[in-house]
């Protein structure tokens, strides 16, 4: 398969890194076509301007400003996140390419009079977020996962219809050991080869 | 009271900009004083960078990227945020805005591994806030803006504290007399903030 791996830490020497090379070695060796797209690498700009807000629902009009990332996610078939986990959400950065490139008529398009928004992304059945908590699992679970749920249920929804999902994270990074470190990235591989 | 009034949308005819006007100028009206702070204008980069990353945890320098917003927080009394929801969550900018200022000593420290909030001067929180979907469907993501809300941004400044989530959902569907109600009934909120 086609496998989009959207990736935001700015940390070239962080865990995030080790979890993205340890995926990314993971996805070809199971014969995966893999791109990566490193967000703090190509200094993705987050915020969505004025004129990309005005423009917002007008067919190709707004696709310009994000063009080539509108060709990323076409062309998978599968998207890989991987994240820290940051005050139980993504990334700012992250959040602004969600944000400016899943975009209508592209991604979505909305029905005239009631009814259903109806998702584009027919081209993606598969969609994996790995990601690092410092909280624990269970002060993640009462805050209700925000981050977890804007991909998994809001971005999956423009998927194709029975899109599967994978959710791998390491929660109390703070008191983690190079023991439950290694054992998360075995656990990456792992799970990745066979998804 | 001191209230820090934080607004999130780029486009200045946006009904998001109306509902950030009616609120300061009630707000004013009712005697508070207001700190707005739009983060468009103010140009706000909410990209935490690699340095930011590095000393995230180093109590003594980790505030000088965002200082003067670190202060507006700290001087308020009271907080409320102006935002339309995208993609069910907060724009980007807001997001960063959390992500890079709400920082170990500023909303919360660890005492003895636990975590313990830092926010505690501020007494009341509003979320005034749209969604282009239906709230069916918001309920249906498990609304993440709204559990921020109420859960983390409330645990943030204390559990007891009154959080007021003020949404108009359905954004693109609606009428015309639909918006100018949920303006009035933002209106009256501050009012009586």
């Amino acid at each position: 398969m086609r496998a989009l791996v959207v990736y935001a830490h700015p940390c070239p020497e962080s865990f995030n890194a080790s979890v993205r090379d340890a995926a990314i070695k993971s996805l070809e060796g199971a014969g995966h076509e893999v791109r990566l797209l490193d967000l703090y690498a190509i200094k993705f700009n987050p915020v969505m301007g004025m004129d990309e807000r005005r423009d917002y629902h007008e067919r190709d009009k707004n696709e310009a400003p994000v063009a080539e990332h509108i060709d990323h996610v076409k062309w998978a078939e599968m998207l890989i996140f991987i994240y820290p986990t940051w005050w139980f959400g993504l990334p700012a950065i992250l959040k602004g390419w969600l944000d400016r490139v899943f975009i209508p008529h592209v991604t979505f398009s909305l029905p005239d009079g009631q009814g259903p928004l109806e998702g584009k992304l027919t081209n993606i059945s598969k969609i994996a977020i790995i990601t690092t908590c410092g909280a624990s699992f269970l002060a993640t679970k009462f805050i209700g996962e925000p981050g977890r749920r804007t991909i998994e249920r809001g971005l999956r929804h423009l998927c194709m219809p029975k899109c599967k999902t994978l959710y791998l994270a390491h929660y109390k990074m703070d008191t983690s050991t190079d023991e439950s470190r290694r054992r998360f990235l075995t656990k990456v591989e792992r799970s990745l080869s066979k998804y | 009271m001191k209230v820090l009034v934080i607004f999130a949308h780029p486009v200045e005819t946006s009904f998001c900009a109306a509902l950030y006007k009616t609120t300061v100028e009630t707000l004013k009206k009712a005697g508070h004083q207001v700190d707005a702070c739009d983060l468009y204008a103010e140009d706000f980069n909410p990209v935490l960078s690699r340095e930011e990353r590095v000393n995230y945890h180093d109590l003594e320098i980790n505030q000088k990227a965002v200082e003067s917003y670190v202060n507006r927080l700290n001087a308020c009394e009271a907080l409320v945020i102006v935002t339309p929801v995208w993609n069910f969550g907060y724009p980007a900018i807001l997001k960063g805005f959390f992500d890079r200022v709400f920082l170990p000593g500023v909303s919360f420290e660890m005492v003895d591994k636990q975590v313990k909030t830092k926010l505690t001067h501020i007494k009341k929180l509003a979320v005034v806030t749209t969604y282009g979907g239906t709230r069916l469907r918001a309920f249906l993501v498990g609304d993440p803006p709204r559990t921020i809300a109420k859960r983390l941004l409330r645990a943030s400044i204390g559990l007891a504290k009154p959080v007021s989530y003020l949404a108009q959902y359905d954004m693109n569907r609606i009428s015309d007399a639909t918006r100018a109600r949920f303006l009035a009934h933002v209106a009256s909120h501050m009012e009586n903030f």
